[in-house]
């Protein structure tokens, strides 16, 4: 089983055009306020980025000429707060780039008006901003346009569509900024970007994802292996681009999809909608790994109707220290008041966010200025608030109904996301979760099962979870939990034949990967886990057949194309292994198992710097200790011996235990003379496999140069026990003998 | 587009003021226009006119023999939420001007000259008959300031009984306090009780959209 489920939501960094403007907050008493002296600032640092030509605003506020026109409208939504859009109550989280509007600056737009709009001196405006029309952050570095322009009716309910846009590439990139061009501005009110990593809304709309696929939101596939999701992709009119912070990129993969979630509204006259994103990569891969995390509790949403104070709770334990670095708080049109809260281990209440006049469409992810952190043990409270009165003005029904959670914009919902970076590498007193996400996940995990004891996600994930830890019983008694009652289910007999494979029943578990592709042929998740059950059993042949077949249907697979490699690697046909881990690295230039053995091979052939750069790339993307001795061994064959030394000593790092280790550090250390060192690297070999015969020879040989020979004596004949026929220790223990007779 | 031809063609259809009107200026100009213009809303008087057409010729008539009752629509070319009324205003008056329903579509805003008026109607397609209002000599007989917003006028001997004046509809309670859809058509309510001799209720909410400016 290579894949998790996980429900997506969006994301988002913002960084908006940041405008040269200067506001006076003082004026004298009597001065009168003019366009140009105060208001012009205001409008071009608040205003300008959604109203200029071809902005999202429905209008223009660049010129005096704008200003007055649209100045009695301003006046009543600046006072209601309708203008700038931000729905977060000051004091209740402390976000970065905040759209509200002072009082005093609401103060002066409303004396301006009401003092006839005066111009002022023209010399004294500041500079109105520019806004390009196109890529802002310069040409992108991978361009994808919807499919077909996406007709918006004139007038109606609002449109939620979404766009499936196939990563085209045949290689993994890293995407440091996204932009959307939205095509008709004034319709697109808010774009959700969303990483299918398994195509999985494509193939569930195998004939019509073209014309985009309607709904709110999605639950999508999210990939292989623990990858989850990490970033909020949220796009709204006022922030186009989104630069993630450094060291925060997020990945695409040949086969991923993106999915534009898209809020359309009619503006009165048919329109076409035809967004486009581009995308700007880098070629550092994340150095730090956030996770989206989500309070709910959709179940409990079973709103009666005339009811004005429904409230729906969720809460989580956080089993770890995390710094929160946004939220995205998203209900539809019932929802009224939204809290988000988190109560500290020593009883402090902090504030995520708070909302007390919801409005889905001013809606948006908001970024803490400053990092939250919040401890282990802190709870996460979700207390959300609906109104199924008549009395709710955006009630989507007259009158009033009984209204559960769903996708449609009459359905609710009740979603808390918030992005956590963990702090530092936690791990469990036993060892479990190396990973500090899988922490996170099992506690969401745990708090879905708490709330509906048989969600499949919970479960599912939840057996995902033991099965990354090693706890195979424990995950194959959830696998068949929940077989019971979705007996055909190609996934999850594919997850159950790993949790064999994994107990060492090699037979059930070969057994129930060809039930799952009896069920589903083109699985490809249960045919490459059946390939490599073949390589493990060393059946190499077999394993090179299934990686073919998958190779058929999924030419792309760059893993697939790994495993042959590796197979064939295995039945020494060393071109034809190369060949296949050059294809795959054309495909994802970070294939670790590609790099490293490739490495291995050139290092056979001995073309050492080839073989170094291939292990480097390697060890980048994952910190690997046999990647590590690889590389070492590459640089002691080079003569390279200190290299050689750091490399073994960072695997010893990663793996204390290895003896292998060791003893290969024993060999670089004698090499370079240091007699001492090599002694004491032998020794912890030996004290780990204390039968290896070649071990306790090397010791004595060690222990003769640093003038132990009796010490010496003694561990040749040790080496001699544990192997009688042992010919090096037999020649070393007769020299050192005949020497000690010489003296 | 330059206020002057606005200023021309408002001269231009106020043929009944002609001293008075040339000789102010400003805000004193606009009243003096209102207080005499409003008795010349006497239908079928030979000196009256109704602002005018995309040619820049007075509209002399609202009504024609049959017309039971007069619809005027105060849109703006540049305002979201009159645009967003568009296809609500085109299925009103189908629906009710074989009912001898007269639906003027009214640009009131100076602004909203012959040429923008055709483009806006280009790209929202043909709404009714349009006339331009420069000068507000309708606004000022509906008592509108909003756009959109909507008045009902009785035929009534030579002039008119103005029986509702508002919103369209209650979807917009404020901006940003929209209904998904409206719940009280306001409007059609109040076509339909005076076709049917009835009185027409008053709007229970303020019209919601963008000022009309001079």
């Amino acid at each position: 089983m290579r894949n998790l489920l996980w429900p997506v939501a969006g994301a988002f960094t913002v960084a908006f055009a940041l405008i040269n403007s200067r506001v006076p907050t003082t004026r004298a008493a009597d001065a009168p306020v003019t366009f140009s002296h105060q208001i012009a600032p205001i409008f071009y640092k608040n205003c300008s980025t959604c109203h200029h030509p071809g902005g999202a605003g429905p209008f223009s506020l660049l010129t005096y000429a704008d200003a007055r026109r649209w100045a009695p409208q301003i006046v009543r939504v600046t006072q209601n707060r309708f203008m700038p859009p931000w729905l977060p109550e000051p004091g209740y989280g402390d976000f970065a780039d905040q759209r509200r509007l002072s009082s005093d600056n609401i103060d002066l737009i409303r004396l301006w008006a009401n003092s006839g709009m005066p111009e002022g001196n023209p010399a004294e405006a500041p500079v109105a901003p520019h806004f390009a029309s196109t890529w802002l952050l310069g040409t992108p570095d991978l361009v994808l346009s919807v499919q077909k322009p996406f007709h918006v009716p004139a007038s109606g309910s609002d449109v939620f569509i979404n766009f499936i846009l196939p990563y085209p590439l045949q290689q993994t990139h890293y995407i440091r900024a996204l932009e959307i061009l939205p095509g008709t501005p004034q319709v697109v009110h808010h774009a959700n970007i969303l990483i299918d990593r398994t195509a999985s809304l494509r193939r569930a709309h195998p004939n019509t994802w073209q014309q985009g696929i309607p709904g709110m939101e999605l639950l999508v596939d999210s990939g292989n292996s623990f990858d989850p999701d990490s970033h909020f992709l949220f796009w709204k009119p006022d922030s186009p681009v989104l630069v993630e912070p450094k060291g925060m990129p997020w990945r695409l993969d040949p086969g991923n999809d993106l999915i534009l979630n898209m809020h359309l509204k009619p503006t009165g006259k048919p329109e076409t909608a035809q967004a486009q994103i581009g995308l700007y990569f880098t070629d550092q891969p994340p150095t730090q790994h956030p996770i989206l995390l989500e309070l709910e509790h959709d179940n409990a949403l079973d709103i009666p109707p005339g009811v004005r104070n429904f409230v729906v709770q969720d809460q989580l334990t956080l089993p770890i220290d995390v710094k929160v670095l946004g939220v995205y708080p998203h209900a539809h049109y019932l929802g009224k008041d939204l809290q988000g809260y988190a109560v500290l281990p020593n009883g402090q209440k902090k504030w995520l966010i708070w909302i007390r006049n919801w409005d889905i469409d001013r809606q948006s992810v908001y970024s803490y200025r400053h990092p939250m952190f919040l401890p282990k043990g802190t709870v996460l409270h979700m207390r959300y608030t609906y109104d199924n009165s008549a009395s709710n003005i955006r009630n989507p029904n007259s009158p009033p109904i009984r209204v559960e959670a769903g996708n449609r914009s009459a359905d609710e919902m009740g979603h808390l996301w918030l992005q956590v970076l963990p702090v530092g590498n936690p791990t469990l007193s036993s060892g479990k979760f190396q990973d500090p996400r899988l922490l996170l996940e099992h506690a969401w995990m745990e708090d879905r099962l708490q709330k509906d004891a048989g969600d499949p996600i919970a479960l599912y994930n939840l057996a995902a979870i033991d099965l990354a830890e090693g706890d195979y019983n424990q995950s194959i008694l959830i696998d068949q939990r929940l077989l019971q009652h979705d007996s055909a289910n190609a996934r999850t007999l594919t997850a159950l034949g790993v949790a064999l494979e994994g107990k060492g029943d090699w037979q059930q578990a070969q057994e129930t990967y060809q039930k799952a592709l009896t069920i589903d042929p083109v699985s490809t998740d249960a045919r490459f886990d059946l390939a490599g059950l073949d390589m493990k059993r060393e059946a190499f042949q077999d394993a090179a057949s299934q990686f073919r077949i998958l190779l058929s249907n999924h030419p792309a697979d760059a893993a697939a194309h790994s495993g042959l490699g590796v197979s064939l690697f295995n039945q020494d046909d060393i071109a034809g292994a190369q060949d296949e881990f050059q294809k795959a690295l054309a495909l994802n230039s970070q294939d670790f198992t590609a790099l490293d053995t490739l490495g291995q091979i050139e290092i056979g052939a001995g073309k050492l710097p080839e073989a170094i750069q291939l292990l480097q790339s390697a060890i980048k993307i994952r910190n690997d200790p046999d990647a590590r001795q690889l590389l070492a061994m590459a640089y002691a064959q080079s003569g390279d011996l200190s290299e050689a030394v750091d490399q073994l000593q960072q695997a010893l790092h990663l793996r204390p235990r290895s003896a292998i280790t060791y003893a290969l550090l024993s060999r670089v250390d004698s090499s370079m003379g240091r007699w001492k060192d090599a002694l004491d690297a032998r020794k912890q070999a030996l004290l780990l496999e204390p039968n290896d015969a070649d071990g306790w020879n090397d010791l004595g040989v060690l222990e003769v140069h640093l003038k132990e020979t009796a010490l010496a004596r003694n561990d040749f004949l040790h080496a001699l026990q544990i192997d009688p026929s042992h010919a090096l220790a037999r020649a070393n223990l007769d020299r050192l003998v005949g020497q000690s007779q010489v003296h | 587009m330059p206020r002057s031809n606005v200023f021309i063609s408002a001269k231009m259809a106020s043929q009944t003021v002609p001293v008075q009107k040339l000789a102010c200026l400003g805000l004193l100009c606009l009243s003096l226009l209102a207080v005499l213009e409003l008795p010349a809303f006497a239908a079928g008087s030979a000196k009256s006119s109704y602002g005018v057409d995309l040619t820049g010729q007075p509209v002399p008539s609202l009504t024609n023999q049959q017309t039971k009752a007069v619809v005027l629509l105060f849109v703006a070319s540049d305002c979201p939420v009159s645009n967003r009324y568009l296809p609500q205003i085109r299925r009103l008056k189908s629906e009710f001007e074989p009912q001898n329903v007269a639906f003027w579509v009214i640009y009131p805003n100076p602004a909203d000259t012959a040429s923008v008026i055709r483009q806006h109607q280009k790209d929202y397609g043909k709404i009714g008959e349009e006339i331009r209002d420069p000068n507000h000599t309708l606004v000022q007989l509906a008592h509108v300031k909003i756009t959109p917003e909507a008045a009902v006028l009785l035929p009534d001997g030579n002039g008119f009984h103005e029986v509702y004046v508002g919103r369209i509809d209650n979807r917009y309670i404020d901006f940003g306090n929209q209904r998904p859809h409206a719940t009280q058509h306001d409007l059609q309510d109040a076509i339909a009780a005076v076709l049917h001799g009835n009185t027409a209720s008053r709007p229970t909410g303020q019209p919601v959209g963008c000022f009309i400016v001079n």
